[in-house]
């Protein structure tokens, strides 16, 4: 077997990174500053693909012109479970959240089944059947978008959170949430903000994977693994250790389809997330 | 110094054995078929909810990984019937098997502390699903794909040893953490659960307290597990790794109370009407309960037992002191 032939592979998991490192910044923002893993997170990029969905079937728009509905559709959902859930589960106890989130995940689980029957869906577009060559392969131009999509939004939260007044803020809330406090930073505004914002990546997320591969209401936990593995790969708190991390989830994603057939490539997924758990819990990036 | 010692007031102790007495003679007095089914899910809850309680929300341990140890238990007895093997000795194997996989678990999970041990003992049924989806090991392919078995070889059973069974095991689960809550171990872990760091340098051992938790509970929940699976004579890999089971095990132990020892008993019984209230719709069953979960957590974190708590005549019933 030649280098040739891995060749396609390892381009299409290079692009599916983009994809995943896009589906884990919402992880990772409400991790950063609120210090809180949101278990529903998968299900939240789950229903993104149905509103989506929901979109170019009933209304007829393209899902990324239709990003204009579903981005601001699930920035005030993400404000509204912060401001109803999350806010008050921090201040029962440590574990309040965590179980929340997961009563939260199986509502929005259950409620997508309901809506949308189990059914497995895909978002088709013109996309979906198009594809483009580079170094003399051809290869889905989904995949492309997928790649182009994340570094888009990745380019633009570092741009928001680097020279806006409120991104500053919510870095400044990240690193030490008393001595922002101190500064006059309104750290709840900030909650609101950072989950909203998350939901944001989490809607783009959503409409990206609803492209490229089908999904059932049951895929949040897939979601929230490759988010979570990704986020741990590359280490919290760096967003270019979050891309190298789905760089390299979205490579052992296709090379184990090509090596060990396209049933195995979930499971390889999951064990390597198990394994670096194990040794490297702080991940591969991180200190 | 002292293991274990009793301190149970005599209400307690006789509210505890006149029931299990009348649930044990059921059977034979000809209560209906459907009282049985209650029974006998209420238990299996109960054991499961018992080892959850154990782990959340006495050790600290926000498990998300239970079904895998009541799967591996159950598909190790019923593979174990397509080899011959008798019942009980796969219900005993399982449940070893389940609680030496606890054991493998621990040495990944626990370097993990809090959400992140939760997301990733997450993973561990996920995978566990795909590789019996993959994984036949005992006779041959079958049409689907899906690894599903049939137990063979228990002709001789009927309901009522199932039923006898499953009361045994949530009898079981009580004693058992009746004695941990009162053993050196039970005060370790509520010392690790205050602050790990300061009992670790009191000598705690952490990691082993934790471990022996594991795979107490693993054992516990992985025997509910195959005695579920014997009883409902199928197992496939879908609805056993499935998150329902987790879902039910939290449910049960948040509805009645977390970190108390009569809450899981309480919280079986809720969930196991709410199980048959909701099984004519089926569709809604986990939405409601995931409403209900999260309204319980905001409104009365510590459950049922949190609000009879605060009533003079219970914690004179039970001696508790608030």
């Amino acid at each position: 077997m030649g280098s040739g032939e891995l060749l396609t592979p390892i381009l299409m998991g290079v692009m599916l990174g983009g994809l995943y490192a896009l589906s884990a910044l919402g992880l990772s923002m409400v991790f950063g500053v609120m210090r809180l893993i949101n278990l529903a997170h998968g299900d939240l990029v789950v229903l993104a693909s149905y509103a989506s969905y929901a979109v170019m079937t009933l209304l007829g728009i393209n899902p990324i012109l239709g990003l204009l509905i579903t981005v601001p559709f699930m920035f005030i959902l993400g404000i509204l479970i912060q401001k109803y859930l999350m806010s008050k589960a921090v201040t029962i106890g440590t574990e309040a959240p965590l179980i929340i989130a997961f009563g939260l995940s199986l509502v929005i689980q259950n409620a997508n089944q309901i809506m949308w029957s189990p059914q497995s869906r895909g978002i088709n577009t013109v996309y979906s059947q198009a594809s483009f060559h580079l170094f003399g392969r051809q290869l889905p131009m989904i995949y492309l978008l997928d790649f182009l999509g994340g570094i888009v939004v990745m380019l633009l939260l570092h741009g928001f959170l680097k020279w806006t007044y409120m991104g500053r803020a919510i870095s400044a809330t990240a690193q030490d949430t008393r001595a922002s406090k101190l500064m006059g930073i309104n750290t709840k505004r900030i909650y609101y903000w950072a989950f909203g914002i998350a939901m944001i990546s989490a809607a783009v997320a959503g409409t990206f994977l609803g492209m490229t591969f089908p999904f059932t209401p049951t895929s949040g936990t897939t979601f929230l693994t490759i988010a979570f593995g990704t986020v741990i790969i590359g280490g919290l708190g760096s967003m270019l250790g979050t891309f190298l991390g789905g760089i390299i989830l979205g490579l052992v994603q296709t090379l184990s389809a090509h090596f060990f057939g396209a049933n195995t490539q979930m499971l390889t997924v999951y064990l390597i997330i198990l394994i670096i758990l194990a040794f490297r819990p702080q991940g591969l990036f991180g200190r | 110094m002292m293991g274990y010692q009793m301190h149970l007031k005599p209400t307690v102790l006789i509210g505890f054995m006149v029931p299990t007495v009348l649930l044990a003679i059921l059977p034979v007095v000809g209560a209906p078929r459907s009282w049985l089914i209650y029974v006998f899910l209420f238990c299996i809850y109960l054991a499961m909810s018992n080892m959850w309680n154990l782990l959340a929300g006495y050790s600290g341990l926000v498990s998300l990984c239970q079904p895998a140890f009541l799967g591996i238990a159950g598909y190790a007895m019923v593979i174990g019937t397509w080899m011959g093997i008798p019942w009980w000795i796969g219900l005993i194997a399982g449940t070893a098997l389940a609680s030496i996989f606890a054991l493998l678990l621990s040495n990944a999970v626990f370097r993990l502390t809090g959400v992140y041990f939760s997301i990733g003992t997450l993973v561990v049924p996920e995978a566990l699903r795909m590789v019996f989806y993959l994984w036949r090991p005992v006779g041959g392919a079958m049409q689907g794909g899906g690894a599903g078995y049939m137990v063979k070889g228990i002709d001789g059973l009927t309901t009522h040893h199932f039923y006898w069974m499953a009361l045994a095991v949530g009898v079981a689960s009580m004693v058992i953490m009746h004695i941990i809550l009162r053993s050196d171990l039970g005060l370790g872990l509520a010392a690790v659960r205050d602050n790990e760091k300061s009992a670790a340098a009191s000598g705690v051992r952490v990691f082993r307290l934790k471990a022996y938790t594991f795979m107490i509970a693993a054992a516990v929940t992985g025997l509910a597990g195959a005695a579920y699976y014997l009883n409902s004579g199928y197992i496939e890999p879908s609805a056993t790794f499935n998150v329902k089971w987790t879902m039910t095990m939290l449910l049960a132990t948040i509805i009645g109370g977390v970190r108390t020892e009569e809450g899981p008993l309480l919280g079986s019984i809720v969930a196991v009407i709410l199980y048959f209230l909701l099984a004519r719709y089926s569709g809604y069953s986990l939405l409601v309960q995931g409403i209900i979960l999260i309204v319980i957590m905001l409104v009365s974190p510590q459950g049922i037992v949190g609000l009879l708590r605060k009533m003079t005549w219970y914690c004179n019933l039970t001696g508790h002191v608030a």
